[in-house]
């Protein structure tokens, strides 16, 4: 059943090989003179478009072998073994990752080429490169580690190169504390990882801990364990994905470089909690209640990222809201034990949001570093294929009929209703409608109306052939990536969900077609509905509006980060501070206080007898000696 | 026999101790000291001819010694000290008070 | 020469080091010579490492009688336990010779009299002998913090001599007493730990023994409450005894409770094993805590340090192979990130006088070399995957869920807290805007850079290749806890755990 293959071990090799060497050149010449930009822009593609090219091998192998042989596996060394753990730094190609695989590396390497036009002139271009290739390179490790503990090295790897990415302007100290945050954040979760491998380790990791052995032990799990793992898991989930509550640092990480916010907090990185949930398929369809906390959680998150994208001003922050929102849905879809509804709505949205992230950049670009929309406006004759391609992202985002979203988003929706969650699938369909109307609202306001800032629309011009080339792929990739996955009641025949079905463990619930047009007919009016709003209110120019009442509560997205800063950063460092200050000198020291005193006062008490005449003391040793030899001469007789 | 030495070697070690107390002169109190050393002697001397050995001979001639170089060190002290305070009064060195 | 190899690592580096307090030497010869014997000992350690075959017992033993009145004798041996040990004390060493070029002779004579005494007392297997190289090890550090401490150094001095000296007492007092128990139970004087550990000890004065060693070990580890001298002494002491002190002689502590504590006490061993994990983990979280709201560089990674020696120190109490093998994994591990934390920043120091976070920023700009590697130092002290801090913590993580899930899921918060304190700093000093005391920064010059390379390339290669380690001191591990724990080695391999929390040790 699992066929061992050794070069796949070698796809993120490529990428890490091309960090460390744009690493060493960059660091090793950044202070005298700087290498030319064409090298390292030549040196930084290799890796990703290497990767991508046995990304296709790893995907038509897979497809010449019959359905249930499609793992490919190659364990390279035995990582470390103690007693009965034994992890091999291992690596399995099965169809659910060759998936992840195919669109990872192409879409990085798409916002590589990109990333040459959109970071030129930078003084740390080769460290940039660098940091995005060693993210390509973690990514691929999660994507393709063979157990969790080696996912988790690329789960960590991911995070590290968000951190350093985020913080990449790091004169900035907002900037800085935008990437501790997120690397914090993602640490909490990777906390609920860690203790939720070990629990499931000494439940059933004993004979094998990686997922084909896991998968064939999971039947062992009693209730209890397996909900308790499912949910320590679901917490690593949440941290990566910006999940309730952990969603905090998604937001601040548009700090980054915008293809940074393309590449890894919309397309790949923040998907990979979807992806572990989806790898962990055998344990969440055991534990349906685990399943529903997944599933509401990630609902209630949709719920609550649209709400503020709805009130936010910066245009990558709508965008980071808008991702939040979708991760949401994936959530939902995969609690519902719907995984390749959720894997397939991973793949339109990497396609999507990329594109409108690369298209905001172009935006960005053009408007020397403007982000708020306010100050935007009529930039469509301006920008064409900006907003011609920003278009075709933004319908796919809201779910327009026929573009790729609406395909992942339906699936989700109709898998919800299919499986009797209607509350989730009500608040679905509001989400959607909200979608709609946030991401049209974004749109109208940038590229339609008059120009509010008429000096920096004077200069925008649509962005060199490197940049715009890019946006034109995903453009295609957004507009009809859909039609991979066309449900029967359009003619097609769920072709990525077949594709997936090896690596899952999902049920098709079997329910009529009147439920699925019910589905699609209510997506289709939110949209409408949402999309309308936005028209009417913003594509005629519209002035920002002061926010008041519960308008405000949102525009402030409900004081969550003050909240938290309130309740636990601030605390944090109060105990930290009690502990240095009070407790440190005046409290755990007690043992040598106490003791220290003690001598002090003996001391005192036994000073009396010290008086200084040489003849007191003679007198003190005839006592002793005295008492010495009663001693002696009572222990004689 | 043996106990009239040892009676006449505890009174002058009495002596000693008595002179190291009460005396206040550092000569006398260093006095003192020797003719407890030699009381000491005195009994080492007494026993060896009571066991009929060379032993205390032996010891007593080491106390001797001692004696000998004891006295040189502690005169160079006393000069020292007279230099100090001008005075040999033991009751004026009492810098160990605590 | 190769039978006595232990012995050599031992007293070269001790007879030299007199040699040079007793004679006059420049500053310079002092150095050089110092790095040539170091040199020597690392060339005889990693020999050592290569061709131990791993097989779980002692090697390289020697042993001759000593006083024989007593059974006590000159034992040597190096096994899977003491393996890393003994690697964190002599692989790491030369560094101190090169960079710290301008200290007194008197600094480099006392570092090689103390690494002598520290190889002497991880190769002990005597008792007696263990207690006395273990004594000979404070002696250079006491001359090390008072000669040439910071300003400060007089009361870090001695809290640090008084504080260990009390547990050393202790100590040699428990000592007496499993002596004197070996030979009412036997008959014979010995104080060979392979003969000890048939002891079968019982009642309160078992268990008053077992404090009295473990009082002394938790002060030298530094195990909380008993780590109040650490702070002080970490950051008076030079940069280099800093080093000493948390890269290896707090190791001795760990690796001392494994040794001798751990198969003579077995029973109270698992009698207070939840008590003395809860100080682990107390003292990681109670320093790492402590940690965050330091101004000082050095004081914070001093606390950093006490706060990975909890992690460290409750591996051991975990009493399975997993957690046990994590902590002698880490006990290596913790020297290539924390202990080269403390040298980055002893080289901080000598550049910009300061060590104050505030005075501080915008150094990677400046010097991208050393902002990498301190990175990768400093990623590696918060168990990045692929460093050689990960392992480490994680199998002990892993361990503590099996003996106490909440103690696991209390150990498992190490990892936020560290990269809590560790980010900040490092935003700090290393990011943010430069000012004038930052702007002439000097990168790391190429010998500097040559010194350090080989410990970045370590911290990869125990976080990537760590079965190459692991392997060598697996099989020890698990004879440690068989022995220890009476249970055939078999089963430990193969012990099944229906439910995690559950400890199956403590029937």
């Amino acid at each position: 059943m699992e066929h061992t293959s050794t070069y796949i071990g070698l796809t993120p090799l490529f990428p890490l090989l091309g960090a460390l060497v744009l690493g060493l050149m960059h660091m090793l010449t950044c202070t005298k003179t700087r290498l030319p930009e064409k090298l390292y822009g030549v040196l930084a593609c290799v890796g990703p478009l290497l990767s991508f090219f046995l990304a296709l091998v790893i995907f038509y192998h897979l497809k010449g072998l019959p359905t249930e042989e499609r793992f490919l596996s190659h364990n390279a060394f035995t990582w470390f073994a103690v007693g009965d753990l034994h992890v091999n730094m291992g690596f399995l190609a099965d169809p659910l990752s060759s998936l992840m695989l195919l669109f990872v590396t192409f879409i990085g390497s798409l916002i590589h080429i990109y990333s040459i036009g959109y970071m030129a002139g930078d003084k740390n271009f080769g460290k940039f490169f660098a940091y995005l290739n060693l993210f390509l390179g973690s990514m691929l490790i999660l994507v393709l580690g063979s157990g969790p503990i080696v996912m988790f090295v690329g789960w960590e790897g991911v995070g590290l190169c968000s951190y350093l990415l985020i913080s990449f302007y790091s004169e900035d100290t907002d900037n800085v504390l935008a990437g501790n945050k997120a690397f914090i954040v993602n640490r909490i979760g990777d906390l609920g990882f860690v203790l939720g491998m070990s629990f499931l380790f000494w439940a059933i990791g004993t004979n094998g801990f990686d997922y084909l052995s896991l998968k064939v032990n999971a039947h062992n799990l009693t209730p209890a364990i397996g909900i308790t793992v499912c949910l320590l898991l679901f917490i690593g989930a949440c941290g990566k994905s910006a999940q309730i509550p952990l969603y905090v640092w998604l937001p601040d990480a548009m700090a980054g470089p915008t293809p940074v916010s393309a590449l890894i907090h919309a397309a790949t990185m923040v998907t990979a909690g979807v992806y572990m949930v989806a790898r962990f398929s055998f344990l969440y369809t055991h534990f349906p209640l685990a399943g529903s906390v997944v599933a509401w959680i990630g609902i209630l998150t949709a719920l609550l990222a649209a709400t503020f994208g709805m009130f936010q001003k910066d245009i990558k922050k709508i965008l980071a809201y808008s991702t939040v929102s979708q991760l949401g849905y994936m959530f939902a879809a995969v609690g519902i034990a719907a995984y390749s509804a959720g894997i397939f709505h991973v793949f339109t949205h990497a396609f999507f949001k990329a594109l409108l992230f690369l298209g905001a950049g172009s935006v960005i670009y053009a408007l020397h570093h403007q982000q708020d929309i306010w100050q935007m406006g009529g930039l469509k004759d301006k920008m064409p294929t900006t907003y011609k391609t920003m278009v075709i992202g933004a319908l796919a985002l809201s779910g327009a009929p026929l573009f790729s979203g609406f395909f992942s988003k339906d699936e989700i929706l109709f898998s919800a209703l299919a499986s009797g969650h209607s509350g989730i699938w009500i608040i679905g369909v509001l989400v959607a409608g909200m979608t709609a109307y946030y991401t049209f609202r974004m749109i109208f306001l940038v590229f339609h109306g008059e120009p509010r800032d008429k000096d920096l629309y004077e200069h925008a011009k649509d962005a060199p052939p490197l940049m715009t080339i890019p946006l034109i792929i995903l453009a295609v990739g957004a507009a009809f990536a859909g039609v991979l996955n066309l449900p029967a009641i359009f003619g097609g025949s769920l072709t990525i969900s077949h594709w997936l079905a090896p690596s899952l463990v999902e049920h098709h619930p079997h329910v009529s077609i009147w439920i699925e047009i019910l589905a699609i007919v209510t997506s289709v009016a939110a949209f409408a509905i949402g999309i309308t709003i936005a028209y009417k209110k913003f594509a005629h120019g519209a002035e920002e509006p002061v926010y008041t009442g519960l308008g405000k509560f949102g525009y402030n997205k409900f004081y969550v980060d003050e909240i938290y800063n309130a309740v636990f950063v601030q605390p944090y460092k109060a105990v930290g501070a009690v502990i240095s200050k009070f407790l440190e000198p005046n409290v755990t020291d007690i043992h040598v206080k106490l003791s220290s005193w003690l001598y002090q006062k003996a001391g005192k008490a036994f000073k009396v007898f010290q008086v200084g005449y040489i003849r007191v003391y003679a007198i003190y040793m005839v006592i002793g000696l005295s008492l010495m030899s009663l001693f002696l001469s009572h222990s004689i007789n | 026999m043996i106990q009239n030495y040892l009676i006449l070697s505890i009174i002058l070690f009495c002596l000693g101790i008595l002179g190291v107390i009460t005396r206040r002169n550092v000569f006398t109190v260093f006095m003192s000291i020797e003719l407890m050393l030699n009381a000491a002697n005195l009994a080492f001397l007494a026993f060896s001819r009571l066991h009929e050995s060379m032993d205390g001979h032996v010891l007593a001639m080491m106390v001797m010694a001692v004696a000998a170089a004891e006295a040189a060190l502690a005169l160079a002290v006393v000069i020292l000290l007279h230099k100090h305070k001008g005075k040999l009064d033991t009751n004026l060195f009492s810098l160990l008070k605590g | 020469m190769f039978e006595y190899a232990l012995s050599v690592m031992i007293f070269l580096p001790i007879v030299t080091g007199l040699v040079m307090l007793l004679f006059p030497l420049s500053k310079e010869t002092a150095r050089i010579t110092g790095f040539i014997v170091t040199v020597a000992i690392l060339f005889r350690g990693i020999e050592i490492f290569l061709s131990f075959t791993g097989t779980g017992g002692m090697e390289y033993v020697e042993s001759r009688s000593w006083i024989q009145s007593l059974g006590i004798s000159y034992g040597l041996g190096i096994d899977g336990i003491s393996l890393l040990v003994l690697m964190a004390g002599t692989v790491l060493f030369p560094m101190l010779f090169t960079i710290f070029k301008t200290q007194p002779k008197g600094y480099y004579a006392n570092l090689l009299i103390a690494q002598g005494a520290m190889i002497g007392a991880i190769c002990a297997t005597d008792l007696v002998l263990f207690y006395i190289f273990w004594e000979v090890m404070l002696l250079p550090i006491f001359f090390m913090i008072g000669l040439y401490g910071g300003s400060k150094r007089l009361p870090a001095t001695l809290k640090i001599t008084i504080y260990t000296i009390a547990g050393s007492l202790l100590m040699l007092a428990a000592l007496v007493y499993v002596g004197v128990s070996y030979h009412t139970q036997f008959g014979k004087w010995t104080f060979a730990i392979v003969q000890l550990s048939e002891l079968e000890l019982g009642g309160g004065f078992a268990v008053l023994a077992f404090f009295m060693f473990m009082v002394a070990f938790a002060i030298k580890i530094p195990l909380f409450p008993f780590h109040t001298w650490l702070p002080d002494a970490y950051t008076e002491a030079p940069t280099a005894t800093t080093f000493v002190l948390s890269a290896i002689m707090a190791k001795i502590g760990v690796y001392a409770v494994i040794r001798f504590v751990m198969p003579v006490f077995e029973i109270e061993f698992a009698r207070f094993a939840v008590l003395l994990s809860l100080a682990g983990v107390t003292g990681m979280i109670y320093c790492g805590l402590a940690a965050i709201s330091q101004k000082d560089m050095k004081r914070m990674l001093a606390f950093s340090s006490a706060s990975h020696m909890g992690i460290i120190a409750l591996g051991v109490f975990c009493m399975n192979v997993q957690a046990l093998t994590g902590t002698l994994f880490q006990i290596a591990a913790h020297a290539t990130s924390t202990g080269v934390l403390f040298l980055f920043v002893g080289l901080m120091e000598e550049r910009m006088q300061t060590r104050k976070i505030e005075n501080l920023g915008g150094i990677a700009y400046r010097a991208p070399i050393f902002a990498t590697f301190f990175a990768i130092a400093m990623l590696a002290s918060v168990g990045l995957p692929a460093t050689s801090g990960f392992i480490g913590e994680f199998l002990i993580i892993l361990g503590a869920i099996k003996f106490n899930a909440f103690i696991g899921i209390l150990a498992g918060t190490t990892l936020v807290i560290g990269v809590c304190y560790m980010l900040w700093m490092f935003q700090r000093v290393f990011f943010e805007r430069s000012n004038e005391r930052t702007e002439n920064f000097q990168d790391l010059n190429l010998s500097e850079a040559l010194t350090f390379l080989p410990v970045i390339v370590l911290i990869f290669a125990m976080g990537i290749f760590p079965q190459a380690f692991i392997k060598k001191i697996e099989p020890a591990a698990q004879q440690q806890i068989a022995k220890a724990f009476a249970m055939p080695q078999a089963q430990v391999a193969e012990t099944i755990v229906p439910t995690p929390g559950h400890n199956n040790h403590k029937e």
